[in-house]
């Protein structure tokens, strides 16, 4: 949180610190993916985008409550279900716009977080993450049983999403490239947004609470408040990130957006990419949504034209590695815990290495 | 009112399993304070051993725990030694994570070895049943019930009588001062993972005849697990035992009462309940 | 004049065992109190009591004239009394800087005036070199500074130390002293939990000993060393001043 720039003194250079050098990595990055849809025409390359980009929304919203404050939720799909559901059964059952569902979404997740905060967060560490699960279970298998409601384990499918009309804008979500830019877009507010959080008054309350909650009480920061701060700013945005995966893949059951998998995803998101940093959801993002997507559907490898459609590659994936991704997942957070707790991002900056100094003779 | 007592007899039998499973994680946890997430891909490991020894050696399951058991207990003590021992002084959170993840691990290694494809176990008795005082009680289940009595009591004289398990419950006592007496700690550690991996194992075996038996089949245990040893009290494995027998017979009761489908959601709210009201469990030592 | 602090007849029990009992006295503005008691004597369950850690089983604590019974530890903070603890709280992975930012985010938003804040008591307990070095780094006698430099940050009224010389050399300790003499004339009143006799009879005005929960002795060091009851609690031995 202090500065990391550091200047030399005489010739007056200016030198970046390694976690500055990622970050100018990174930023490199995000141009570069603000640029793609100009250059590339592959749909599926939008595709994997458009999930890339909420990975980073889900990462960098869970961060704020599991990073910043140190409460590792393992509940969070509990919000990305709530935001997909309202929005889709506003949008098929109420014929309200999704682009207002969306946010109502937002609503019900936040104040659903806020009874879910009051309950859990006298928890504390390993018990709180527990009760996490049990309370996003304990939504899933609701979800699953009132089948007149949401259809149950059937799935919920929706038609399509309605022209956007924004003053004189017509935006038609056709295709991925609306998609591909709404979702780069909140996935780069929500970076700042952590950005915000980290360098003000609550990035460092929060920070406190997760290094030693009795000492941050006892020093005039109200515990329960601030917590439930942080939750509810990462329900709100996991909730977004819900209602936008429900329009733009257009089909949603109970295990899929309510799941145990989901929310172990998004804490790997930010457990790869460097838990508590602000580059880390970024980073375990790259990583981990392109290889669970190819793990997943290896065809998309064809798509790419990476790979000929009669390729062994393929065929092998496919039957022997049907769950490889899961398989991946478990290797990750086995290796990370044991030998880079710090992340991708302890692991760059350490690589692009401490600042070089050049002295004159 | 005879649904009632069919239901609650089930819920007892079937209990006394997740006992076992029980009291293999509050030994683990007892011992090292670790939450281990892993614990029900244990349970599936031993579903799918006992599943081998029979359709290729016709191994009856319950005769098979007598390999279950020492091949789990070796399991465990491998990842003890290898992955858990590295971080028993860091946060517990990184322990889940890391425990998470050997499970995930083991599912999808099943899943590499055998497929998600439905498999059966299936003995003479698999769905023979007999009945007393108008209550229909599963063969498989009786006796597994019956072992799983007997296998716990024996773990609990070893507690109680041994020098081993002084040594065991003293480390879980307090583990510095268990040191300080002399005591090889990460021995004990290792020991009680070994133990609570084979009692998983066990547990998996004595379940093969009535389970479908399927890589992600653990999961569901393992979060059980965890209700049942708050249930009875974290490193108490009379509380494991009584606990298991509740949450079996709440399951039953309320897939009876109410839904198949929420049994388990009632599980869940019971343990919020728990965590919140009497986070020490009915037979646990508070916590500091 | 009211105290600044006062207890009337706190107890504080926790299941049969009688941890606090009827501990009643009153703190002056700009006093120093010590309060000394064997290992057990039930001192940190007071200040856990007197700072909303957890509620007094029975009897009234007062702050500024105002029942506090029952609030919560960051509301008494945020009147104006601040605890440190026994066993050091460093936030191990922020900066010494960061740390006492903390403490002193309580009373701005302002991130640059929290920071001026903290620079300020860094300066006063003399860990200005040690801004930027991550807390969980330090040895123990600057932990204890740290400690005190954060509670400082939150521009307590009264501030109540436990044990700040525990495991410091004599050098370390010398420097504890005069600081905490220096905090009497910022205006700061202070409450002592000590075992260096020699600290409590350098600072204190007066000198409270609690044993087995309850209170003993309260009085003028002197009188108090020379107190055979508190004698006999210390198992004979003689207080030198």
């Amino acid at each position: 949180m202090s500065s990391e720039v550091q200047t030399v003194a005489r010739g007056a250079k200016l030198s970046l610190s390694a976690g500055q050098r990622v970050g100018v990595l990174v930023g490199v990055l995000w141009l570069v993916f603000a640029l793609l849809p100009f250059f590339v025409t592959k749909p599926y390359l939008l595709h994997m985008g458009v999930l890339l980009f909420l990975a980073v929304i889900q990462g960098q919203a869970w961060n704020i409550l599991g990073g910043y404050a140190g409460q590792h939720s393992l509940g969070h799909a509990a919000y990305f279900g709530l935001g997909a559901y309202t929005t889709v059964m506003l949008m098929e059952q109420n014929g309200i716009s999704p682009f207002l569902g969306i946010w109502l979404g937002v609503l019900v997740a936040a104040t659903v977080s806020l009874l879910i905060g009051a309950i859990t967060f006298r928890l504390r560490g390993p018990y709180f993450v527990l009760a996490s699960i049990s309370v996003a279970e304990i939504i899933r298998l609701l979800a699953l049983h009132f089948k007149d409601v949401t259809r149950g384990a059937e799935g919920f499918l929706i038609s399509g999403v309605p022209v956007l009309h924004l003053g004189p804008l017509e935006i038609d979500f056709l295709g991925k490239r609306p998609f591909y830019f709404a979702a780069f877009v909140v996935a780069l507010i929500t970076t700042a947004l952590s950005y915000a959080v980290q360098q003000s008054k609550i990035g460092y309350y929060l920070q406190a609470v997760r290094e030693d909650q009795d000492a941050a009480h006892s020093i005039g920061i109200n515990l329960q408040a601030y917590k439930c701060l942080a939750l509810v700013i990462s329900a709100g945005f996991t909730a977004w990130a819900g209602g936008f995966y429900a329009l733009f893949v257009k089909f949603i059951d109970p295990d899929t957006v309510f799941g145990l998998d989901l929310s172990v995803q998004i804490l790997l998101t930010c457990i790869v990419g460097g838990i508590g940093t602000l580059l880390g959801p970024a980073l375990g993002a790259l990583v981990l949504v392109p290889l669970s997507e190819i793990l997943r559907n290896p065809k998309g490898l064809v798509q790419l034209g990476l790979v000929a459609s009669d390729s062994s590659v393929v065929r092998v994936i496919e039957e022997r590695f049907s769950n490889a991704h899961s398989f991946v997942y478990g290797l990750l957070l086995v290796v990370i815990i044991l030998f880079a707790p710090e992340g991708l991002f302890g692991v760059l900056k350490r690589l692009l290495g401490p600042a070089r100094v050049r002295q004159k003779a | 009112m005879q649904m009632f007592f069919q239901a609650a007899v089930s819920g007892i039998l079937m209990g006394g399993v997740y006992a076992l499973i029980g009291i293999g994680l509050t030994l683990i946890f007892g011992v090292m304070q670790v939450i281990n997430f892993a614990h029900g891909d244990l349970v599936m490991v031993g579903m799918y051993a006992a599943w081998l020894l029979f359709s290729h050696f016709h191994v009856d399951p319950f005769v098979s725990i007598l390999l279950t058991g020492p091949l789990l207990f070796l399991l465990g003590a491998l990842l003890q030694r290898g992955f858990i021992q590295r971080v028993l002084g860091e946060a517990q959170e990184n322990q889940i994570l890391l425990t998470i993840g050997l499970g995930l691990l083991l599912s999808n290694t099943a899943m590499l070895i055998f497929t998600s494809d439905y498999q059966l176990l299936t003995t003479s008795y698999s769905s023979q049943a007999f009945s007393v005082a108008g209550v229909s009680m599963s063969v498989p289940l009786f006796f597994a019930f019956i072992v799983t009595m007997l296998v716990a009591f024996a773990l609990y004289v070893f507690l109680m009588k041994t020098d081993t398990g002084a040594a065991i419950r003293a480390t879980a006592q307090d583990r510095e001062a268990a040191q300080l007496m002399g005591i090889n700690v990460s021995r004990m550690s290792v020991l009680a993972f070994g133990l609570g991996a084979a009692l998983a194992g066990i547990a998996g075996a004595l379940i093969a005849p009535t389970y479908y038996i399927f890589p992600q089949v653990g999961h569901a245990f393992t979060l059980k697990s965890f209700v049942i040893v708050v249930l009875g009290g974290m490193g108490s494995v009379v509380g494991a035992s009584i606990g298991g027998v509740l949450i079996g017979v709440v399951e039953s009761l309320a897939a009876l009462y109410l839904a198949s489908g929420l049994k388990e959601a009632v599980v869940f709210a019971l343990f919020l309940l728990l965590l919140l009201f009497r986070p020490s469990g009915l037979l646990g030592r508070a916590r500091t | 004049m009211t105290a600044l602090l006062e207890l009337k007849q706190v107890s504080k029990t926790f299941g049969g065992l009688r941890a606090n009992w009827n501990v009643s006295f009153s703190v002056e503005q700009r006093s120093i109190t010590g309060l000394i008691g064997p290992n057990g004597a039930g001192k940190t369950t007071l200040f856990s009591c007197i700072t909303g850690y957890y509620p007094p089983s029975s009897g009234e604590v007062l702050f500024q004239g105002q029942r506090i019974n029952g609030r919560r530890p960051d509301e008494v903070c945020r009147l104006g009394m601040v605890r440190t603890w026994q066993k050091v709280r460093p936030m191990a992975k922020l900066t010494v800087l960061d740390n006492v930012m903390v403490g002193a985010l309580l009373r701005t938003w302002s991130l640059k005036r929290a920071r001026a804040l903290a620079e300020e008591q860094l300066h006063a307990v003399g860990l200005d070199k040690q801004a930027t070095t991550l807390a969980g780094a330090l040895p123990i006698g600057q932990r204890k500074r740290l400690e005190v430099a954060r509670a400082l940050a939150t521009q307590p009224a009264l501030l109540l130390l436990d044990e700040v010389m525990g495991g410091l050399n004599p050098a370390e300790s010398n420097e504890m002293i005069a600081l905490i003499l220096t905090l009497r004339t910022r205006g700061i009143t202070l409450v002592v939990i000590e075992h260096d006799m020699r600290a409590i009879m350098a600072v204190s005005d007066r000198v409270l000993v609690l044993n087995s929960g309850e209170l003993l002795a309260d009085g003028a060091p002197r009188e108090v060393a020379e107190n055979p009851a508190v004698i006999d609690a210390y198992l004979g031995k003689r207080v030198e001043s």
